[in-house]
């Protein structure tokens, strides 16, 4: 009879073998380091030195260091102030709409029925779609006189609607967070599913025994375990939130005035449309080092090392 | 299915519609096959236009164009050469891919490698290319407001050199005045004028001549009902006939989209009309938030009233697509307008983006209200500083410019470029295009002899996107003298981030181009061109 | 197993058959499905609006009131957006660009998150990894777009710009964070017995990894592949900035043709949207059966 390892195939070490075997940690990890490294390296460098020289197209070809006049232009400017505010609330309400959207809708769709499968694929695709063209489409859908957005709302209010939701706010926000949401919310919705099933049957079982009812259940027994997955799922959608700007590039282009920019799109306006790149980059780093800070706040108790699950 | 087919004005409807029921039987499979047969076949080859420019290439006789075909027989011994270019992405490209691009490789065997942008990304890309050196780009479109800028910073090349060795002058020598000094700065010549993009008036003669109207008006305001001169005029024509017609027709409906075009062109164009300058020559303080300025948007936001609900974000195109279907009596737009009103581009199915026109015999050309139409964007083919084969650019632009080769192109629907030349201006073939085409060609000739320019100078980008911004929030709210102080600000805040010297002296060149202020005006400077 | 847990039946917690007082997901119960219909309703108002403009002659797409279904659909929009605006370039360019970015993603990120998992590599390579998804796009465009295009040909001789390999190579690297991240907290939650007991066996630990640790990862690898895919599919700044002609995606010439100066292509944009997202669904199809399997957590059951 095979033993374990002659079932799977061992073959006699050889030196080289066992040489990759005692390293294979860094081994296993370098590829990916090398790539990132590789193709970052140089233009964090380069980013970084942007940052602090001047480098505008109009102001001509030279170079010289500035300090931190840039930070300091970026801060000098409302638009830039206003700018930080928004990208916060935005991030934040868009995320928290779409992590209690996605666990209504996870929870509504954990027990199968027939349709499941297929609505499942359905509710997947807006991921699949750009948000440059999500946002493209929003904008078709609610501009007058063309959209269809009014006629809408007129058949489920009394009365005729003409809000302009493109230029009034709030109506302007409400429609910048629906496209997120509407795109974005698939997202939470699978991986809170996938954590979701993944709960075994026992602990609830178990709970039931006590005499927990369900809503005391899924606090207690539910959300405790679903906490590492929601907060990867909340931190990499707000970070990527944070960096809101296809969407805002073609539905609102910023406007009306600067009502709708984000620190993204301002820095793109900058940075990139006017070529005062030096302030943009600086900018840029930051909105880095602060975005960095709240990320680290989220993710440090899934970076602590768990010791029993090592080799 | 072939899209480069010119179909001939006098086919009836029915073969159009035709068309359409017959895709609707065989959706995807036949659409799929033809369009890739179509793709591969060079239907080009067949159009009139091309076999027109073709042939002031390359004959020999009375239809030659020297311009045009000393420009191919000078770049023949580039054959094999791959040409970098950038145009807008969307229609404009589709001049490089149909028409430009495969003709001249056909003429000279140099290859015509596109990039696309958006136009916001277009001048970022020229000054990244600048940037890199990597000989990607070699014949660019660059509209005028950034040519101080490249020029100073040496994006693109002077070619008074090239035009000398290449016997070129006679070129120059046919462009409207205002669009000849656009190309020159500093003593130089910087490139080749390709796009006519000054305003005009466009009215619905049916409706300005509806007798039960004219009645109403004389009624209420004591005068005849006409095409307006002055601002405040339109004003009351476009709130009458609003009053009377709406929803089905409005006075007017100009979109107001930020960046689509830009609420900058329709503020200097209005601004200057009223007397007003942009900034003070001496100070460089701006002079955008006075009363004038203040007036200015008060006059613009009537016309707002005036217009179909949610005009503030109208895109440019849907403006068109509401003017084509009759929606409104009275736009300020580019030249364009003029050849999609009447159908003739309809049957190519460049301009699928746009209603069929409903209006077809009934658009009457004038000058815009204040006489001083805004000359609004504009491309000029420039040849990179960073080209590795500047010649062969340069005699790309020359031939895509000569007077016969731009008179095929300012004819063809999907490039959107307009007639710029005095030749073009005068002929015979584009007068017979529609009925009122040459009273269009008189209109557009006499508005450049009355227009005023963009704002072009160092940091035009960043002026002209201040003011955008702060008419938009205006649009949304906001109190008229807030906002334009706020955008003064910002203008000054600009004008002392690059330099006060710099840019007075960058102002008081543009002062000196033909236009750049009501009072000197082509016309005025006595160089108004006859048609 | 994984598959039978979520189809049978539920007893307990949320979901549950049980009926239970003032539970708010009762069996069948109205509300849920009420839930789940609205938000169907939210979800497809926009993927109708666009299929329907997708097959709009030009007469209806500016009309008004809007038209709910054009009388006489055509199909001019895709035969426009493939051909004449770059639309199958696009489409081949963005399904290779993506396939393979996938595949390296996957290959990296995994072979990374399983070393940090379970050999201890660094608990701060964790975060480093995280932070490069943090960065906002302009502070690197401009000097990526030199490195691509000058510096790869002064240093190495090729130019990058412009190339799928070029895009292959970013797109891994920002796809890299998330594949490292979910394979990351899969492995650490995922009780390591088996491993141990191929590696007192007597497997290397090379082996460990490729014979049972992979296997079993599998369904985790699946949705992070998912994931990495969806980021290549719908990037947009990058491509725009660091495609010419040869490697537009589809997002470039979406933009290209919702984005132009003088107007918006709208029947052809939704014409090319529609179109990419064929491979879309059939890759959601395909993966979906494992999708949610695979973002299981301590799946195996030992």
């Amino acid at each position: 009879m095979a033993t374990r390892a002659e079932r799977i195939g061992r073959r006699r070490p050889t030196a080289v073998s066992s040489w990759v075997d005692r390293h294979i940690g860094w081994l296993l990890v370098s590829p990916a380091v090398l790539i990132v490294v590789a193709l970052t390296i140089f233009p964090l460098g380069f980013s970084l030195w942007l940052a602090f020289v001047q480098y505008d197209f109009t102001l001509g070809p030279e170079h010289p260091w500035v300090g931190l006049d840039n930070f300091v232009e970026n801060w000098k400017d409302p638009v830039w102030r206003a700018s930080l505010w928004r990208t916060v609330w935005f991030s934040v309400t868009m995320v928290a709409i779409e992590l209690v959207l996605g666990m209504l809708l996870a929870l509504a769709m954990l027990r199968p029925f027939r349709a499941r499968r297929v609505l499942m694929t359905l509710f997947v695709i807006p991921l699949f779609i750009s948000p440059v063209v999500v946002g493209g489409f929003f904008d078709l859908f609610v501009r007058r006189p063309y959209g269809v957005a009014n006629q809408l709302a007129s058949w489920v209010w009394p009365g005729t609607v003409t809000v302009d939701f493109t230029n009034d706010s709030p109506w302007l926000y409400l429609v910048l967070i629906m496209a997120d949401v509407w795109q974005w919310t698939p997202f939470m919705f699978v991986i809170l599913l996938a954590g979701l099933s993944a709960i075994p049957d026992t602990l609830y079982e178990a709970a039931d025994l006590d005499g927990a009812k369900p809503r005391q259940s899924f606090f207690f027994v539910t959300l405790p375990l679903l906490v590492p997955i929601i907060l990867i799922a909340v931190t990499f959608r707000l970070i990527d939130a944070a960096k809101l700007f296809d969407i805002i590039f073609s539905l609102t282009r910023g406007g009306p005035g600067t009502d709708t920019y984000t620190t993204s799109y301002y820095l793109y306006q900058q940075g990139f449309e006017f070529f005062h790149l030096g302030q943009g980059t600086a900018g840029a780093w930051m909105f880095l080092i602060m975005l960095s800070f709240v990320s680290f706040w989220l993710v440090r108790r899934l970076l602590k090392p768990v010791e029993e699950n090592s080799l | 299915m072939s899209d480069e087919v010119h179909h001939d004005p006098d086919v009836p409807q029915e073969d159009y519609m035709s068309g359409l029921r017959m895709a609707r039987r065989d959706f995807l499979v036949k659409s799929g096959l033809v369009a890739a047969a179509a793709a591969a076949a060079p239907g080009w080859l067949q159009t009139e236009q091309a076999a027109a420019a073709i042939k002031a290439s390359t004959s020999a006789g009375a239809a030659r164009d020297s311009i045009a075909s000393s420009a191919v027989a000078a770049a023949k011994q580039f054959e094999g050469f791959a040409m970098g270019r950038i145009n807008e992405a969307g229609p404009q490209a589709l001049d490089d891919k149909n028409f430009s691009g495969p003709l001249w490789e056909k003429l000279t065997g140099i290859e015509t490698k596109l990039t696309e942008a958006p136009f916001a990304q277009i001048r970022t890309k020229i000054i990244a290319e600048n940037l890199a050196k990597s000989g990607a780009l070699d014949s660019v479109e660059v509209s005028p407001a950034w040519i101080p800028d490249f020029a100073d910073q040496g994006v693109i090349i002077p070619i008074d050199s090239l035009i000398r060795k290449n016997k070129a002058q006679a070129t120059v020598a046919d462009l409207h005045p205002l669009y000849r000094a656009l190309a020159r700065y500093k003593g130089k010549t910087w490139g080749f004028f390709d796009d006519g993009d000054v305003w005009a008036l466009y009215y619905r003669k049916d409706i300005f001549s509806n007798a039960k109207l004219k009645a109403a008006y004389k009624a209420k305001f004591k005068r005849d009902l006409r095409v307006p001169r002055g601002w405040d005029e339109f004003n009351q024509v476009a709130q009458f006939i609003t009053d009377q017609m709406a929803p089905k027709v409005y006075g007017t409906g100009m979109g107001r989209a930020l960046g689509n075009p830009g609420n900058q062109f329709y503020f200097f164009q209005q601004f200057r009309a009223n007397g007003g300058r942009f900034f003070n020559p001496q100070t460089m303080k701006a002079e955008i938030s006075n009363a004038i300025a203040v007036r200015t948007m008060k006059q613009i936001l009537l016309q707002n009233e005036a217009s179909p609900p949610g005009v503030e974000k109208l895109d440019f195109v849907s403006g068109w697509g509401l003017w084509l279907q009759g929606k409104t009596a009275m736009i300020m737009a580019w030249p364009p307008t003029g050849r999609i009103s009447e159908n003739i581009s309809q049957r190519d199915k460049a301009f699928s983006f746009l209603p069929k026109s409903q209006i077809v015999g009934k658009v009457g050309y004038a000058r815009v209200p204040g006489q001083n139409g805004e000359h609004a964007g504009a491309f000029i083919k420039c040849v990179m500083a960073t080209s590795e084969n500047k010649e062969a650019a340069y005699l790309f632009n020359q031939w895509a410019t000569s007077p016969s080769v731009s008179l095929q192109r300012v004819m063809l629907p999907y490039t959107l470029r307009d007639p710029y030349r005095i030749s073009h201006y005068r002929a015979p073939s584009y007068k017979k295009l529609w009925k009122g085409a040459d009273q269009y060609l008189v209109t557009l000739a006499e508005a450049a002899n009355d227009a005023v320019l963009d704002l072009s100078m160092s940091g035009a980008g960043d002026y002209a996107n201040a003011l955008d911004r702060s008419m938009t929030s205006m649009y949304a709210g906001k109190d008229v003298k807030d906002a334009l102080d706020e955008a003064a600000r910002e203008w000054d805040s600009i004008t002392n981030k690059l330099g006060v010297a710099k840019q007075r002296a960058s102002y008081a060149i543009f002062l000196k181009y033909p236009g750049a202020t009501s009072k000197n005006t082509v016309r005025k400077l006595g160089q108004a061109v006859k048609v | 197993m994984r598959d039978a847990a979520l189809d049978r039946p539920r007893t307990e917690g949320p979901g549950s058959i049980r009926v239970v007082r003032g539970g708010r997901f009762r069996p069948g119960g109205v509300v849920r499905f009420v839930f789940i219909g609205l938000y169907v309703g939210f979800l497809v108002l926009p993927l109708y609006w666009m299929a329907v403009t997708s097959i709009k002659g030009q007469d209806d797409q500016l009309s008004e009131p809007p038209v709910w279904f054009p009388s006489d659909p055509t199909s001019v929009n895709y035969a426009d957006a493939l051909n004449r605006f770059n639309g199958w370039k696009g489409l081949e360019n963005s399904l290779i660009v993506a396939f393979i970015t996938t595949f390296l993603a996957v290959l990296l990120g995994t072979a990374a998150a399983y070393s940090m998992a379970r050999y201890r590599t660094g608990k701060h390579l964790a975060f480093w990894f995280l932070s490069q998804r943090m960065m906002p796009p302009i502070a690197i465009i401009i000097p990526i777009f030199l490195l691509y295009s000058r510096y790869a040909e002064e240093w190495f001789g090729f130019t990058l710009i412009d190339t799928r390999t070029g895009l292959v190579l970013l797109y891994t690297v920002f796809a890299l964070p998330f594949t490292v991240w979910m394979m990351y907290a899969y492995f650490r939650q995922m009780p390591p017995e088996l491993e141990e007991a191929a590696l007192v066996d007597g497997c290397s630990r090379l082996q460990a990894l490729g014979k049972v640790a992979w296997p079993l990862a599998a369904p985790g690898i699946v949705s992070a592949a998912a994931f990495a895919f969806i980021f290549s599919w719908t990037e947009f700044l990058f491509a725009q900035v660091l495609a010419r002609d040869h490697a537009v995606t589809v997002p470039v010439a979406l933009a290209g043709m919702i984005t132009f100066f003088q107007g918006n292509l709208y029947g052809q944009a939704s014409a090319l949207t529609m179109v990419s997202l064929i491979p879309a669904v059939l890759l959601g199809i395909l993966v979906q059966r494992h999708l949610v399997r695979g973002l299981t957590l301590g799946a195996v059951q030992g």
